[in-house]
């Protein structure tokens, strides 16, 4: 893949993610009656003295609502392709203000991995933004190869390492508690020897995501398999961000990917 | 192969190994505020890794004759919808709920001996939570729990930690927490 299809195709996801992130987060405002800035406020690290201050100003129902309304004009442009080096600072700057807002991450690994996307955009934009927009694409994107290609390494090689997993009896355990369980009686994956299958089949397929950076077809092949394998995370666990999150991430794993 | 790619691939198994040794070396855990609103920036990729006691939160109130409703758990389990693919509000604010009650629970486990877990922002936040389930709250249409008792004098949360048992290990539920009894705060008109 070229560098210059693959930064496009990278800005189009993430800017689409963030669009529906940010759409979701608007509609939350109304939904939450749990959070309570008074409170959480109390937490926040007393150095330095104008974070504070700055954050109790962002947390107002206007401004909040405000930043949320300018992170969706951002992701907007950033899908046009007309977002600069200030816009991606303040994608930035809005996504750390939105990890003191939900005490570190409202979608734990979805939240991860959109970080992962603004940093790399952040320096992708600095480069550009220097004369070195081949060197900052770049950057980014093996930046991001990187990250999406450990999220996957680690998280099959933990698993591997748990007698749960190996057995098969960590599946049923974890399809029960989703968003979308508990599973039916009759489920396919109660079966011993289907979990056992599904659980090795799952977990070799992350461990080995490292062999996409082989060969672009095997890239191609492995985030392909990767969005089944995010659609099914979404079906049980109700998890959509992680879905167009990951989907962000995967030009850069392509062109990364030995021709 | 050219020295750049050599160099590349030899960098690119390196990292990899690394990464591979600390699956299996657990290192000391760095804590402190601004790590903890910032721990997106380190990622620990671990994902549905281990079947373990897992912190679940019960709320029940009173009546102003004595009387007390059952413990019910707040734990989110709603009906899946044909857009929540692209629009997902409800169910990730749930999460997010759940999330608040691990970090309660870690937070207790973090207090020195003795210390009071009310002071803790998560206590506060977790209240927060129980006292809407138990007025009525919903996570989109879907109440927080069973039976809401809006019209209680009282109300009291729990939290437990729950194993849901493995073939070694059998289920098992323990009281991590027990709050006295609240009264319920008056309503807006």
């Amino acid at each position: 893949m070229e560098l210059l299809v693959a930064a496009r195709a990278f800005e189009l996801l993430l800017g689409w993610s963030l669009t529906l992130q940010t759409l979701e987060s608007l509609h939350v405002i109304r939904m939450d009656r749990i959070s309570y800035w008074p409170v959480q406020r109390q937490e926040l690290p007393r150095r330095p003295t104008v974070l504070t201050p700055l954050l109790d100003a962002l947390m107002q129902p206007g401004p909040y609502r405000a930043m949320l309304v300018l992170r969706l004009i951002l992701a907007l442009m950033l899908i046009s392709g007309g977002l600069g080096l200030s816009g991606a600072v303040l994608l930035f700057l809005i996504a750390v203000v939105l990890l003191f807002r939900w005490r570190g991450a409202f979608n734990g690994g979805s939240d991860f991995m959109t970080l992962v996307g603004l940093s790399g955009l952040l320096l992708a934009q600095t480069g550009q933004a220097l004369g070195h927009a081949e060197t900052g694409w770049t950057a980014c994107l093996w930046y991001v190869a990187l990250q999406t290609i450990s999220s996957y390494f680690v998280s099959g090689w933990v698993k591997l390492l748990r007698p749960e997993w190996r057995s098969g009896a960590a599946l049923p355990i974890f399809l029960d508690s989703g968003v979308y369980g508990p599973l039916p009686p009759d489920s396919l994956f109660r079966r011993p020897r289907v979990a056992r299958a599904v659980s090795w089949i799952f977990t070799l397929w992350e461990g080995c995501f490292v062999l996409a950076l082989l060969d672009q077809r095997i890239a191609l092949a492995y985030c392909a398999s990767a969005l089944a394998f995010h659609f099914l995370v979404y079906w049980y666990f109700g998890l959509n961000r992680f879905f167009w999150a990951w989907l962000a991430s995967f030009p850069a794993v392509i062109y990364c990917a030995l021709p | 192969m050219d020295a750049w790619l050599l160099g590349t691939v030899l960098l690119l198994v390196a990292y990899f190994a690394a990464l591979a040794w600390g699956l299996r070396h657990r290192g000391r855990t760095l804590r402190g505020p601004w790590l903890f609103f910032l721990r997106a920036f380190f990622p620990n990729w671990k994902f549905f890794h281990a079947v373990g006691r897992a912190p679940r939160l019960y709320v029940r109130g009173r009546d102003v004759n004595g009387q007390c409703g059952p413990w019910q758990r707040i734990y989110p389990q709603l009906p899946r919808r044909a857009w929540h693919l692209l629009h997902n509000p409800a169910v990730n604010l749930a999460l997010t709920q759940q999330n608040l009650i691990d970090h309660l629970a870690q937070d207790i486990n973090d207090l020195p001996e003795g210390a009071d877990p009310q002071h803790c922002v998560s206590y506060a936040l977790v209240c927060r939570l129980a006292l809407d389930a138990l007025q009525g709250g919903h996570w989109g249409d879907q109440t927080l729990i069973a039976q809401a008792m809006p019209e209680a004098a009282a109300w009291q949360l729990e939290l437990r930690m729950e194993h849901p048992g493995l073939p070694d290990h059998a289920p098992e539920s323990v009281l991590m927490l027990q709050s006295d009894f609240m009264p319920l705060p008056a309503r807006a008109a």
